[in-house]
């Protein structure tokens, strides 16, 4: 990732762990990134209760929030057609690093997954990913949120299913296929310089 | 029903990322080095935490034995097991983190209906009661590895002698999936 300076003074940053310490520990990290509006709540209730009231610019919320769980808060968030908030960054943190709890929460719309314990180099790299790689949204009938295919794999199956996508074009084979001796010359030159 | 339609594909630049890439912004270095100035004001009062934490998870764990393993009472261990997890590397304590996080998939593995052992939640914390003392709190899981592979392999005995429940319990048409959130 190329050097970048995260700029967090008045953005408003919601915490959301079950737990008070986390919730503590994690402020303390925005604080020293310089955030200087940090809220905390310890449940998805805290979480609604704070949207209704306020515009929030960025969530970062427990994968197991009680009592609905982060990733069902995450679904109901990216759902609500009438949420201005619906569109906001999610950050989920997970205390296992299943791969199973990775895609879940992608698939419910989080923009990004951070493995608990934090550690401040994770956190920034989070906050900087998000900010400096924005990525388009997507809207269908089963999925609403960040565009899940921001790591270039290619088509699934090789196959694209999108409008946009371009078909992979393979040009029709011209001429004879080198022979072995004719490939281990050239390979012979090449490491030769 | 058919629910397909066509996706609609657009650009958010949200509040988050215009206003964090404003000039002005703290870098990589900088930004942690004050992060870790921060969390090393708390420092003084984790020691206490810790000791509190542990306190609740010998009680929460007392009451679950009490109680034949209720589940709820599960659900309680693995709260305060998880706390341990995730806070303890972030202060500095690897071991704790490594035993709380064996001690949690133990849990879940309980949860998913293997057998309560009592013998090996006492034995992590035991090993929990360990890596908090002052000659150990520091160390990582790799520099005690008779410690470390031997909760493992404990962890990896009992999940093997649950899969081989769970295929027998498969045969019998009958399940036991649990619901983690």
């Amino acid at each position: 990732m190329k050097s970048t300076a995260i700029n967090l003074r008045d953005l408003v940053i919601l915490i959301a762990d079950p737990s008070p310490y986390i919730g503590m520990l994690t402020q303390s990290m925005l604080r020293g990134f310089g955030a200087t509006k940090v809220l905390d709540v310890r449940s998805s209730l805290g979480v609604m209760r704070t949207l209704t009231g306020q515009k929030v610019d960025i969530l970062l919320c427990d994968a197991r929030l009680p009592p609905h769980g982060g990733l069902n808060l995450t679904h109901a968030i990216r759902r609500n057609t009438s949420n201005e908030n619906r569109t906001m960054p999610i950050l989920v943190m997970c205390g296992d690093t299943q791969i199973s709890t990775v895609k879940n929460a992608r698939d419910v719309g989080a923009n990004m997954v951070i493995a608990k314990p934090m550690s401040p180099s994770s956190l920034y790299d989070r906050l900087t990913w998000i900010a400096f790689n924005p990525r388009k949204f997507v809207d269908t009938a089963t999925y609403f949120g960040p565009d899940r295919r921001f790591k270039i794999e290619g088509y699934p199956n090789g196959v694209g299913r999108r409008a946009g996508d371009k078909a992979v074009e393979i040009a029709e084979e011209s001429g004879p296929a080198l022979a072995q001796s004719e490939i281990d010359n050239l390979l012979n030159l090449a490491r030769g310089g | 029903m058919s629910r397909k339609r066509d996706a609609r594909i657009f650009d958010v630049d949200t509040n988050f990322q215009q206003k964090a890439r404003r000039p002005g912004g703290i870098t990589k270095q900088t930004a942690i080095e004050r992060a870790q100035a921060e969390i090393d004001q708390c420092r003084p009062e984790f020691t206490d935490w810790l000791g509190r934490e542990l306190q609740a998870l010998h009680v929460a764990i007392r009451q679950a034995e009490e109680n034949s393993g209720a589940p709820s009472l599960i659900d309680q261990v693995s709260y305060h097991a998880r706390q341990l997890r995730d806070i303890g590397s972030t202060m500095g304590y690897d071991l704790v983190t490594y035993v709380a996080d064996n001690l949690c998939d133990i849990l879940d593995t309980t949860r998913a209906g293997a057998r309560y052992d009592k013998d090996i939640v006492d034995c992590h914390l035991g090993a929990l009661a360990l890596a908090t003392q002052t000659q150990y709190k520091n160390l990582r899981p790799d520099q005690l590895p008779e410690l470390s592979q031997g909760l493992r392999r404990v962890y990896e005995h009992l999940k093997s002698r649950q899969e081989k429940f769970d295929l027998a319990d498969l045969s019998d048409g009958t399940t036991c999936a649990p619901d983690y959130n």
